[in-house]
C-alpha cells in the first residue's frame, strides 16, 4: 500500500494506512474460509473418482476441452488486466485503471456466457444432466453421473463467484468514475483485486480436474 | 512501462506457457491412477497467481498468516479426508447362494 498516513481515517484505527491493512487482511481471512469451501468440492472429486475411476473418466470425456481451454485463458487474461489497473491507480492514473477495469469485467462476462450460454446448453443438449435421461448407460453410467454432479455444482458454485465478481469489479469503475480513488486511496481495489484472482485460482484447479485428468489417450 | 507492469506482464507469460504444458502433458500417456499429476502445472500456476497477482509476500504479517492458515487447514481437509479411500483394501466377498 502507498503511505495514507495523511488521509482521514475511523477512530478505531491509528493511521489510515492501518485501516487499509486491516481491510486487506480481512478479506484474506475471508479467501481462507473460501479455500475451505472450494476444499469441499475437491475432496468430493477425489472420493467419487477413486471408487469410480472408469466411469469418472467417461463422465470427463464428454466435457468440451475447447471452451475449458478458452474459458481458462480468458480468466488468466483478465486477472492480468485486473492487476494492471491496481497498478496504474497506485501511480495515479486513474483512467488506465478504469479502462482495465473494464477490459477485466468483460473478459469475465465472456467466460460466462461460454461456460452458462454455450456449454452448459450443449451438455442439456447431449443429455448429460444426472437423471433418467442420462446419455452414459451401462456399467459407466454411476460414475459418469456423478462425474457430471461434480461438474454442475463445481462450476454452478464458481459461477456464482463469477457473478459476485463481476458486481464488485462494476461498483470499482462506478467509484473510479467518480474520482473516489488516488495513490494514496485504492483499498477498495485492492480488495476486489483479491477476490477477482482468488476466483481466478479456484478455476485453475477446476479446470483440470473437470476436462483434463479424465481425458487420457 | 513500470517496472511493476512489467512484472505482470511477465506473470501473465508465465501463466499462459503452464497453462499450455498443462494441456499438453493431459496427452501424455499415464495410467489411470497416475493421471492426477497433469495436475502439478495446476499447483505451479496458483502459486504464481498467489505471490505475483494477489502479492503475498508484500503484505504484512497477519496477512500471511490468514494465507498459511487457509492452506494448512485445507491440506488437513484434503489429507484427512482421503486417507480413508486411497488407503483402505476392499476384499472380494462371495455373495451368498440362494437357496
Amino acid at each position: 500500500m502507498a503511505d495514507a498516513s495523511y488521509l482521514p481515517h475511523e477512530f478505531q484505527y491509528s493511521s489510515a494506512r492501518h485501516q487499509a491493512e486491516t481491510a486487506i487482511a480481512g478479506m484474506w481471512l475471508f479467501l481462507a474460509t473460501e479455500m475451505l469451501f472450494f476444499g469441499a468440492l475437491f475432496l468430493s472429486w477425489i472420493y467419487s473418482r477413486h471408487w469410480n475411476q472408469a466411469g469418472f473418466d467417461a463422465g470427463a470425456q464428454q466435457t468440451n476441452l475447447t471452451i475449458g481451454t478458452v474459458n481458462t485463458a480468458i480468466l488468466l487474461a483478465s486477472s492480468f488486466v485486473y492487476s494492471a489497473g491496481l497498478a496504474f491507480i497506485e501511480i495515479g492514473n486513474k483512467r488506465r485503471l478504469i479502462q482495465c477495469c473494464a477490459v477485466a469485467w468483460m473478459l469475465g462476462f465472456a467466460f460466462l456466457i461460454l461456460k452458462f450460454g454455450v456449454e452448459w446448453h450443449g451438455d442439456f443438449h447431449k443429455h448429460l444432466f444426472p437423471g433418467s435421461h442420462f446419455a452414459i448407460t451401462g456399467p459407466l453410467s454411476g460414475g459418469a453421473q456423478l462425474f457430471f454432479i461434480f461438474y454442475f455444482v463445481g462450476t454452478a458454485l464458481h459461477g456464482l463467484h463469477m457473478i459476485g465478481g463481476l458486481i464488485l469489479v462494476g461498483w470499482i469503475i462506478l467509484r473510479a468514475r467518480r474520482d473516489e480513488f488516488s495513490p494514496g486511496y485504492y483499498t477498495p481495489v485492492a480488495a476486489v483485486g483479491l477476490y477477482w484472482s482468488f476466483v481466478d485460482v479456484v478455476w485453475i484447479v477446476l479446470y483440470p480436474l473437470i476436462y483434463l485428468v479424465g481425458r487420457g489417450p | 512501462m513500470t517496472r511493476r507492469l512489467r512484472q505482470l506482464l511477465l506473470a501473465w507469460i508465465l501463466l499462459m506457457v503452464l497453462l499450455a504444458i498443462e494441456f499438453g502433458a493431459s496427452f501424455i500417456p499415464l495410467g489411470r491412477s497416475a493421471r492426477p499429476l497433469v495436475l502439478i502445472p495446476a499447483i505451479l500456476m496458483v502459486a504464481a497467481v498467489g505471490t505475483l497477482f494477489m502479492q503475498i509476500g508484500r503484505e504484512i504479517a497477519v496477512v500471511r498468516l490468514f494465507a498459511a492458515a487457509g492452506l494448512l487447514w485445507l491440506s488437513i481437509l484434503l489429507g484427512l479426508g482421503s486417507l480413508d479411500p486411497l488407503t483402505r483394501t476392499d476384499y472380494h466377498v462371495q455373495a451368498a447362494n440362494p437357496k
